[in-house]
């Protein structure tokens, strides 16, 4: 059930058969009630005029005019029967419509009292019997027991429940029918946007479009808006990911070329250090390049804080291990609510990059601080790190060269590090930036701010 | 010292395997990361360079398998991947230093006596004790300043019991120390180098630099002299 349409059409299927079903049942009852009382009403009636109609033809004994009051009862096989029972149930009289026919003797009631039956004749027809009981006053004052039973056929009944039966399923069939179908085609109609959201995405994917376009009904509105907000970002990353490919490819092939012209001057001396500086500078080319961030700082505000603390100390606990020899005293101070929100390699990278230089230049000693950025914009949440070590320290006119080395990389001289521009790309990423400048111990001094 | 090499490619592996060998290493190679663990864990190995990306284990697993089976030589990681998450990972499964590729073999050779060094207790590149000096880099052994001209066996032996020294080291110990492959466990080999040993560096028997322990073994019993 992955469609839509199927999905509603099967549950209105389902309300409408237990709607149906339950209107059907309670409609068929109460026709069948009514039709009932109204079959009874009408026994009654001839009931009444057959008893108004009946006067004593001799001194104990009741009979009936020839011309009955109903032209049925006298019509043979007509469907209505009348007959008058004695008190020992022998019939003195039936209506001529009875003849050949045998009706039932039931129970009699009470005197006075109604009694409805449904009885079977004998070639099978269903009737519906009214039996009255009664006493009644003979001229010489004395009262005898009748009992007085009108007859009549269910088939016209029955007929008419069917036919009605009928019709009430007909009209229900129809109406599902019709219902089903102006679901479906309603759904088609509703749908319709979401088939053209896809097809615009599949032109998107041919190229043929750029963006979704803004024609779609509110509900949709949010989902468009925020797939153009994916592929507009999408597009950006890819661009990105080229330019930096593009970059990358391009800038290889100048250290490509002098190492072609190397190869033909071999034999010479210095080859082995002019090859090694051609190779160094396009390992630090494809070091920068991939090191650059991909993605722009809002790709990166929805991820989970990295544990600056944990991090910080197994990127210590490694680089002791590096600089066993040289042993450099590291001191570190990590603000409890410091939050990173980004990559934990993002941190790493710029963390690892900034005390690994201060461990390679430092006399004997690190420090790295990392404090809760006092924001002037009001955002909380930021981090300023600053990593001093007390060597030689970096000169101002320098600092700068440092720092231009990733974006001019193709004129940069080979030589050590390119980690502070990779650094000042990470921090930018984020919305942050990097300054050089001279520690309290003595050396260098970092501040990275994000 | 017997060295193992894990890496994958071939080139590579056979270059630093002669580069090393040069540098008077005895090697252990393996191409694939199981192979490397059944190395690593069941030869006499004073120290493995391992690559990360290797075929079947990776790099990183090996070394977490060997620091849990009690191994504390030491590991040199050899990375393409040089982000600063991939080599704090390293660390942190029990790597002690990591060269990234592409490297100069130079550079690997002087991490692996910086390792060599300090898995003896080292503090400073040349070790000195009384007036013997033994410099890995060079391969040299002098005593009172006077380079000792020795073979490369004399060379090795001297070099294990420095490094190592103040240790007994015992004669097998030695033996797989020195050859490649398939050494000879000829014990007689290592009295005679030893006593020649002896020879070069004390011919006036008066500094007494190598201690026989009847039974147990030899130990470089000069004092050392960490402040040079």
């Amino acid at each position: 059930m992955s469609s839509l349409s199927a999905r509603l059409l099967i549950s209105v299927s389902v309300l409408l058969l237990v709607f149906f079903g339950v209107t059907i049942v309670v409609l068929d009852i109460a026709f069948r009630e009514a039709a009932e009382q109204a079959q009874e009403d009408i026994l009654d009636g001839h009931l009444m005029a057959l008893i108004a109609a009946a006067e004593p033809i001799e001194e104990g004994v009741l009979g009936m005019p020839p011309d009955m009051p109903e032209p049925r009862f006298g019509n043979i096989g007509s469907g209505l029967y009348a007959e008058i029972l004695d008190s020992n149930d022998v019939a003195i009289w039936r209506s001529r419509s009875v003849v050949g026919l045998e009706i039932p003797i039931g129970p009699s009631p009470d005197v006075g009292e109604n009694l409805f039956q449904q009885e079977v004749l004998t070639d099978g027809t269903p009737l519906l019997t009214l039996s009255f009981a009664l006493q009644w006053e003979f001229s010489d004052g004395e009262l005898r027991p009748f009992v007085f039973k009108v007859a009549e056929s269910l088939d016209s009944f029955n007929s008419q429940l069917g036919k009605f039966r009928r019709q009430l399923f007909g009209w229900f069939f129809a109406i599902a029918v019709i219902m089903m179908f102006s679901i479906s085609f309603l759904m088609r109609r509703i749908l319709r946007p979401l088939r053209q959201v896809e097809t615009e995405i599949s032109e998107i994917e041919e190229g043929n479009r750029s963006s979704l376009s803004d024609e779609y009904p509110t509900e949709l509105r949010g989902v468009a808006r925020n797939l153009n907000i994916l592929i507009g970002s999408e597009r950006a990353r890819s661009d990105r990911y080229r330019l930096t490919l593009d970059n990358l490819a391009h800038s290889l092939k100048t250290p490509l070329a002098a190492i072609r012209a190397l190869l033909n001057e071999h034999q010479k001396p210095g080859f082995e250090d002019r090859a090694n500086e051609q190779i160094d500078r396009m390992n630090e080319i494809v070091r920068y390049q991939l090191r650059k961030p991909t993605a722009p700082a809002a790709d990166k505000l929805g991820l989970v804080p990295v544990e600056v603390s944990t991090e910080l100390d197994r990127l210590v606990d490694g680089l002791r291990k590096v600089y066993f020899e040289k042993n450099p005293a590291i001191d570190i101070e990590v603000d409890d609510s410091v939050r990173f929100r980004g990559d934990t390699g993002d941190f790493l990278e710029l963390a690892g990059n900034l005390v690994d230089n201060a461990c390679k230049w430092c006399d004997s000693t690190v420090s790295i601080r990392v404090t809760v950025a006092e924001s002037a914009t009001g955002k909380s949440g930021g981090m300023v790190m600053v990593v001093a070590d007390d060597g030689p320290g970096i000169p101002p006119d320098a600092a700068d060269a440092l720092l231009q080395r990733g974006t001019r990389l193709d004129e940069s001289t080979p030589g050590h590090g390119i980690g502070l521009a990779i650094v000042q790309d990470i921090a930018r990423s984020y919305g942050g930036d990097l300054t050089i400048g001279r520690s309290a111990l003595g050396g260098a001094e970092i501040t990275v701010s994000i | 010292m017997r060295l193992l090499v894990i890496e994958d490619d071939a080139t590579l592996r056979e270059t630093l395997t002669n580069k090393l060998g040069d540098a008077g290493f005895a090697i252990e190679q393996a191409a694939d990361g199981k192979e490397g663990l059944y190395f690593a864990l069941e030869y006499p190995i004073d120290l493995a360079i391992i690559d990360i990306g290797l075929p079947e284990m990776s790099g990183l697993d090996i070394i977490r398998e060997v620091r849990k089976q009690g191994k504390s030589y030491p590991i040199l990681i050899l990375t393409a991947r040089d982000r600063w998450e991939d080599k704090v990972d390293g660390l942190d499964a029990g790597a002690d230093d990591y060269v990234v590729k592409p490297f100069q073999f130079e550079e690997v050779i002087a991490r692996v006596n910086a390792l060599v060094r300090r898995s003896g207790g080292w503090a400073s590149s040349i070790m000195t004790a009384g007036p013997v000096s033994l410099d890995l880099s060079r391969q040299e052994v002098k005593v009172n300043d006077v380079v000792i001209e020795l073979t490369s066996y004399e060379y090795k032996i001297i070099e294990y019991l420095i490094v190592r020294a103040g240790q007994v080291i015992s004669k097998t110990e030695l033996t797989e120390r020195l050859y490649d492959q398939d050494f000879e466990r000829d014990s007689n080999v290592i009295e005679v180098f030893v006593g020649r040993l002896r020879k070069k560096l004390d011919p006036d028997n008066t500094i007494q630099p190598i201690e026989t322990l009847r039974g147990r073994g030899y130990r470089f019993c000069l004092e050392r002299n960490q402040s040079a």
